[in-house]
């Protein structure tokens, strides 16, 4: 029972690292855009494509190929803000759609280059971690936990000490405040949105070998990242990272101890019974939206 | 006698409308019309400044019920259509109301929520929703016979026909209460609901009542939809189909009543019909999505601003 | 006898702030009664409770009697208390006569059913007859067709009274009616709030424009830092020395 125990902590150790970078972005892109970026597993899965192309099929090393899905998703961000966000900024059903025509995009680009079938990627490492005999980390997974540490410690360093980071969170408290103040909004919103869609691509990247890789698998990736942010608190950064962890823990609990469906059913409960009681959410503040 | 006239074009341009397409197409246009009516009770909603992102589950409960009524319980099926409207539009009513204690972006996402949780909770019970492979073998229209014609629910012409006059009478009444001080009341609650309420106006009942009867008509065209292709699952019901309610609302407008109807006809033409004989299948999804982008980036008010520009234009010689 | 309308200890705070502190006023029936007092007096916050916009901290607002604090603004409405809105608050995207209309709601209540089936004939003529007298009333007949949203500042804020009138008041709460208007509008706007005493309709208004007020209540209570601080007729209000004091720090006369 100890090891069950101590098994699924490690699993949702995982989980919640790669969900929280996911979620962070999210909220990244929604503080400073106003826009919730329905495309953002898209961004996910496109990160993983990044793997698929440059790990497996090139065959370069692997921390090159993340690299590259970092530098090509960021661009990615990059290229939404420009021609649908900012052209949108005073429409907010207008952000909504066309982030869901960009997400029909990104996916039938993806069946169309490499097929709607779920890809092999060799293993990066095969090495597991024994803690006992039924306690087991894989080095992949651990992998995806340093870099989830590192990433948002990196982020969190940046946000609070850089005269960009001040910019950022200046811009997504009051983007007309901000913007009396000098700070060019839209240099933010690129800033933002690079970062913010890099983290998707990277834990899309990361966790390539892991999952399956497929054209839809943003979808249970937005869902879940929709429920850490509205639990954390819409536009709260840390809220996103500590809902991430309690939406891991609570999700691969009950999966072990139930089953899968049950477990999204808790998830999706926990998320409208916070909307009911508290909708800024449990870390949030009432601001934007 | 000028509108009777016109009244009885459109119904002969209807009744011809299915001849000389193929049988596919024909198909296509069974879908059309039922996805007229889901499309057209989404935009009663939105007349209150409420955007669901559940409306496609409500219809699937719509769906649901009136299969599984008329499969267990041997309820005859028109019968039990009605039933499947009526349980929708009794259910909106109970999720009004942990759902109307947000608004706007906050109901977006709740309402997101209730329905993913609606249709896990029919993955998960085999009993009596069958899980995951949903229902199947439901329970065809009866065949009838009018005199002049024979309906066999089998070929889509036959059940195009049903649809249209079952979508035609619902239209007729959602136009009806549109026009009526009801309808008012909705806007007045949509463009400024603190105004309304010091007029007497109690929001969240009329905010209730929008959402019932815009579920109540979804929930009708999910049973025309279940009865017609005889085989749901949860999956018929999931997010990707609300994203073509929405898109098909947003291209075609929502401040006018036959806005999304426009939406709904032009985006299903140029999709299904279209991108497929011009051989673009593998690349619909993408071109859908160009459109979407295109059209809300150049056309933010929808074609029915452009519709509106010609016919004003016209008046103004 | 139980007082018309009457404001009993009414107190809000918003945090650690006491937005109005245990005020205590009548207002009696068929009277214009000013609400004044400096900026930050808590006029509006007190406004915003009797007409349900808020729920107080503590104390109650009774209405001949019947405490209807706490209410929501509907439920204010149904008894006869209507508000109208500092700003050109109206129905801007529809025309001026559906706005009217809206006001309508409480005499002839919509049903869905009548609606659908063309049974609330009589319903839909009466309301509209109401709205147009009501449109009449405030001189707004001849733009029923235009868009509220167009009209000009002193329209749309006769509109706003005429939505409320519309709905046969009571009391109409008029939150600052004079508020941009120019010295010709507002003469006006006097005129016909003349009019609606006469009609037996009480009037609450809190207003900035000390002319206005002067020339036109029955009754003022004047407020400040959210306290009472002195009541009577425009003659008594004008030289109260704590009025004074709180109005223009004492360094000149009221108006």
């Amino acid at each position: 029972m100890l090891d069950l125990l101590a098994q699924t902590g490690l699993n949702a150790v995982y989980a919640a690292s790669y969900i929280s970078l996911i979620a962070v972005g999210l909220v990244l892109i929604f503080g400073v855009m106003g826009v919730i970026n329905f495309a953002h597993g898209e961004l996910y899965m496109a990160g993983a494509y990044s793997v698929v192309l440059f790990y497996s099929d090139f065959e370069l090393p692997f921390m090159i190929a993340v690299a590259a899905g970092l530098l090509f998703v960021g661009c990615l961000g990059l290229l939404m803000e420009r021609t649908l966000f900012r052209p949108l900024k005073d429409n907010p059903l207008g952000g909504l759609v066309a982030s869901i025509g960009f997400l029909m995009i990104m996916q039938a680009l993806a069946s169309m280059g490499f097929g709607v079938r779920m890809e092999h990627i060799p293993p990066v490492t095969q090495h597991v971690i024994e803690f006992s005999e039924r306690v087991r980390l894989p080095m992949a997974r651990l992998f995806v936990i340093i870099a989830a540490v590192v990433l948002l410690s990196a982020l969190w360093i940046f946000l609070k000490k850089t005269r960009f980071g001040w910019a950022l969170r200046a811009a997504a408290q009051d983007p007309e405040a901000a913007a009396l103040q000098g700070i060019s909004i839209n240099q933010t919103a690129r800033i933002a949105m690079f970062i913010g869609a890099g983290l998707a691509g990277i834990a899309g990247a990361l966790t390539a070998p892991l999952v399956s890789v497929n054209p839809h698998m943003g979808h249970s990736v937005i869902v879940t990242a929709f429920i850490v942010i509205i639990v954390g608190g819409v536009g709260s950064l840390e809220g996103a990272v500590i809902a991430s962890v309690v939406y891991a823990i609570v999700h691969t609990f009950v999966t072990t101890f139930f089953d899968g469906v049950i477990a999204d059913i808790t998830g999706l409960s926990l998320m409208l019974l916070v909307l009911i009681v508290k909708p800024t959410g449990l870390f949030g503040s009432a601001d934007r939206a | 006698m000028r509108n009777f006239l016109i009244f009885l074009a459109g119904a002969a341009a209807l009744l011809a409308l299915p001849h000389g397409l193929s049988f596919s197409q024909q198909e296509i246009l069974v879908f059309l019309t039922i996805n007229i009516l889901l499309v057209s009770s989404y935009r009663l909603l939105t007349l209150t400044g409420e955007w669901s992102l559940g409306h496609v589950v409500i219809m699937g409960v719509g769906a649901y019920a009136s299969a599984l009524l008329s499969k267990k319980l041997g309820v005859y099926v028109p019968v039990s259509i009605l039933l499947g409207g009526i349980i929708s539009a009794l259910l909106a009513v109970v999720l009004s109301f942990p759902l109307f204690r947000m608004k706007g972006f906050y109901f977006l996402i709740g309402s997101f929520a209730a329905g993913e949780i609606i249709r896990l909770l029919w993955k998960r019970f085999r009993d009596p929703f069958g899980g995951a492979k949903g229902i199947k073998g439901i329970d065809p229209m009866p065949d009838f016979s009018i005199g002049i014609y024979d309906f066999d629910f089998f070929e889509p012409v036959s059940y195009y026909y049903l649809s249209v006059v079952v979508v035609a009478a619902c239209l007729w009444i959602l136009w009806r209460i549109e026009r009526s001080p009801v309808g008012l009341t909705f806007h007045a609650v949509h463009w400024q609901d603190k105004l309304a309420e010091a007029s007497g106006v109690n929001l969240r009942a009329y905010r209730t009542l929008a959402f019932s009867i815009a579920s109540g008509f979804a929930g009708i065209s999910g049973g025309l939809l279940a009865h017609y292709i005889g085989t749901i699952n949860p999956n018929s019901f999931d997010v990707e189909v609300m994203v073509f309610v929405l898109t098909w609302a947003i291209v075609g407008g929502t401040s006018t009543f036959y806005g999304p109807i426009l939406g709904c006809i032009v985006l299903t033409v140029l999709n299904e019909i279209v991108l497929r004989e011009l051989g673009f299948e593998q690349m619909r999804p993408l071109i859908y999505g160009a459109i979407m982008i295109l059209s809300i980036l150049f056309m933010p008010k929808g074609l029915e601003s452009v519709v509106q520009k010609i016919f004003s234009r016209r008046a103004k010689p | 006898m139980t007082q018309f309308l009457e404001v009993d200890n009414l107190t809000m705070r918003f945090g650690g702030l006491t937005a109005v502190d245990g005020l205590s006023f009548k207002v009696n029936h068929g009277e214009i009664h000013g609400l004044i007092g400096p900026n930050g007096a808590g006029k509006t916050t007190t406004f915003n409770m009797i007409s349900g916009f808020y729920k107080p901290t503590e104390g109650q607002v009774r209405l001949r009697g019947e405490d209807i604090s706490g209410l929501k603004m509907h439920e204010v409405a149904r008894r006869g208390v209507v508000r109208t809105f500092q700003h050109s608050t109206l129905f801007g995207e529809l025309s001026v006569l559906d706005n009217a209309l809206v006001g309508t709601h409480m005499l002839f209540r919509p049903n869905i059913f009548a609606a659908i089936m063309g049974w609330d004939k009589e319903d839909r003529k009466g309301a509209e007859a109401r709205a147009l007298e009501a449109l009449e009333f405030f001189g707004l007949l001849h733009l029923k067709d235009d868009l509220a949203g167009d009209l000009s500042h002193g329209h749309q804020r006769a509109l706003g009274m005429a939505v409320a009138y519309a709905s046969h008041p009571d009391v109409m709460l008029l939150d600052e009616p004079f508020t941009g208007m120019n010295p010709e509008e507002t003469r006006q706007m006097m005129g016909l709030m003349r009019k609606l005493r006469d009609d037996g309709i009480t009037i609450l208004l809190v207003e900035h424009d000390m002319q206005a007020i002067m020339g036109l209540c029955d009754t003022i209570t004047c407020m400040s830092f959210g306290k009472f601080l002195a009541e009577g007729g425009p003659e008594e209000i004008r030289h109260h020395p704590a009025v004074i004091e709180a109005y223009l720090g004492g360094a000149r006369h009221v108006a």
